[in-house]
């Protein structure tokens, strides 16, 4: 399951844990984290725009890879609304920076959950003045998680956890845990709908053994691995991997060479 | 059918916006000041969006029509083509679009009255006449039941009769066709690849049979119709797809009526296909080798030239050389 949670509080972090059998990952220094041995992986990020870009970055850069390889970006969290029953959950489908007023449209792959908008604030709203979720992190999350995947694998997920009825002020964080684990049944499904669609995308990405072979074999400098990478892919469109198998058997030790021999094959067995 | 409508601020207010939205009061609707908000962002997936593209409703700014690209088209005439809507509700895998827009969701363009100001003025620059194109940059009638985009515009091609409007489509969507009265100026081309390659490459596309019923049902009724043997997409197979192919076309229609016929070849800008390798990765046809001239993708075929003139003589032994052009 390709997929990174961000949350704001350890509270939510643990909660989270429990529901969805992540253990603590002791290594980790500078943020509190949880994973699995299915690859899913939790941060807590702590409050506000700035907290959630760090713990953003910070994962997004240890995974960072030119594979082509995605994976899933998924901020869970509690939020208020004016009137949603607590308990209730969204996902977020517009995105706005209160402060500077622009929006961002996750795009929607996914159904089956209740969609709405969500408003970033700086500080915690106690009005909610428009039909939206408002919350801390989603405006900085989004921004920084498309950095490192692609739009349709960033998504936001809001649990009601204050509204007019029930203020911020008073929030009991001991309920808080229930809120969160009502919505079990829901962030297991997206998870796995969200997992779904980076397999979908990663198994077109995904590189022959060969390439790795080489990789590991020739010193190749940027443009030249790059190279490399295209007409594996093209050997791989073409079913021609045992062919590469095959030119990869013999003695080579000059990238250049090699990259002229795999093209000039390939090149013969692409006309059409 | 969609999974979100997304709608600009500008546009809530148009009576075409309200009557739309009334037939999807499940699909999520969300509000948005400009349409590229939403569509063809810099970090967009086309191929992922695929899976459930949404609907942008949007106003068009700029020039709406445009002159066409030299050697498209089928007479002298000044050409141009106009986009009421960006993006196609079929997958294609040869299709340039998946490399000219990151977003693969459909925006409809509903100041329809501003494209129409555009039109006849164009007309009327051109003495009444002029050929003009729709289905460019999508299925003109695929999307018809939401767009209502020939129940609009034909009227405004009927007043102008001399004006040629061409409806590209591969859409058995004919319904708005039939049930109105036939407008002489309009012609309805409908696209086909062979067999082979409409089984490997058009994801969701009706299939040649259909298309052929459709075509038939409209000849009947008294429509022009035409067809666009494209994309060529010539492979090992040598000539008999086309046989194929060519036989079942000619054989469902009245060939003496139709309108015309073309050819064109798999071409692509160079940006739009290196966007498309990077979608699609693993897919033979973009794995194949290529070659590139001004800035336009072709792939590298030795035999080239006498395949397409095999394909053309096949042709014009069922059509007229007035009948054929090949688009370049």
């Amino acid at each position: 399951m390709s997929v990174n949670i961000i949350v704001a509080h350890g509270l939510e972090a643990k909660t989270l844990a429990r529901a969805l059998n992540l253990r603590a990952n002791q290594s980790s220094s500078e943020f509190q984290e949880y994973t699995n041995a299915n690859n899913l992986r939790l941060l807590v990020s702590g409050i506000g725009k700035e907290a959630v870009t760090a713990a953003v970055n910070y994962l997004g850069e240890q995974q960072d890879s030119d594979s082509g390889e995605k994976r899933a970006w998924l901020n869970i969290g509690i939020a208020g609304h004016r009137d949603a029953p607590l308990g209730s959950a969204w996902l977020g489908n517009k995105i706005t920076e209160q402060s500077s007023g622009a929006s961002a449209y996750p795009p929607q792959l996914i159904d089956g959950i209740q969609l709405g908008a969500v408003v970033t604030v700086d500080e915690p709203e106690n009005l909610y003045p428009l039909d939206a979720v408002y919350e801390m992190e989603a405006s900085a999350f989004y921004t920084a998680a498309s950095k490192y995947s692609t739009a349709e694998l960033v998504q936001v997920f809001k649990i009601i956890s204050d509204n007019l009825e029930n203020p911020i002020s008073e929030i009991d964080f001991k309920k808080v845990p229930d809120l969160i684990l009502g919505q079990t049944a829901q962030i297991v499904s997206l998870l796995e709908k969200l997992s779904a669609l980076v397999e979908q995308h990663n198994l077109a990405q995904r590189m022959p053994s060969e390439y790795h072979e080489i990789c590991e074999n020739f010193r190749l400098t940027v443009n030249q691995k790059l190279q490399i990478r295209r007409l594996c892919q093209r050997y791989k469109a073409l079913s021609e991997e045992e062919a590469l198998h095959d030119l990869l058997d013999s003695r080579m030790d000059d990238a250049g060479k090699l990259i002229l021999r795999l093209s000039e094959y390939i090149d013969r067995k692409g006309e059409a | 059918m969609f999974s979100s409508i997304y709608i600009e601020e500008e546009v809530l207010e148009s009576e075409r916006v309200k009557a739309l939205l009334d037939k999807y009061p499940d699909v999520p609707q969300v509000v948005c000041e400009r349409y590229g908000e939403v569509f063809n962002r810099k970090s967009q997936n086309f191929r992922l969006q695929k899976v459930a593209p949404a609907l942008i409703l949007s106003k068009k700014y700029g020039n709406k029509v445009l002159s066409t690209p030299s050697g498209y088209g089928y007479n002298d005439s000044n050409s141009y083509y106009f986009s009421h809507m960006l993006n196609c509700v079929y997958d294609c895998r040869y299709c340039f679009l998946q490399g000219m827009y990151s977003s693969a969701n459909y925006v409809l363009f509903v100041n329809y009255e501003d494209f129409e100001k555009a039109i006849v003025e164009k007309i009327e620059d051109n003495q009444g006449g002029g050929v003009y194109y729709s289905g460019y940059d999508c299925d003109s009638l695929a999307l018809e039941p939401v767009s209502n985009f020939c129940q609009y515009f034909l009227p405004v091609f009927r007043r102008y009769p001399d004006a040629e409007l061409e409806i590209r489509t591969k859409s058995t969507q004919i319904r708005c066709l039939l049930d109105t009265e036939l407008v002489p100026n309009c012609v309805i081309a409908m696209s086909f690849t062979t067999n082979e390659a409409a089984e490997k490459w058009e994801h969701k596309v009706p299939s040649i049979e259909k298309r052929l019923d459709a075509l038939c049902k409209l000849q009947r009724a008294g429509w022009k119709v035409a067809i666009r043997f494209e994309p060529l997409i010539l492979g090992v197979e040598g000539l008999a797809p086309y046989e194929a192919l060519f036989a079942q076309v000619f054989s469902k229609l009245n060939i003496e009526m139709i309108h015309s016929v073309s050819t064109g070849l798999f071409r692509m800008p160079v940006d739009f296909h290196k966007r498309i390798v990077k979608l699609y990765p693993d897919e033979e046809l973009y794995a194949r080798t290529t070659e590139s001239k001004d800035g336009m993708l072709a792939l590298k075929n030795p035999q080239e030239s006498s395949s397409l003139s095999a394909i053309e003589k096949l042709l014009l032994s069922y059509v007229s050389a007035e009948q054929y052009y090949r688009c370049a």
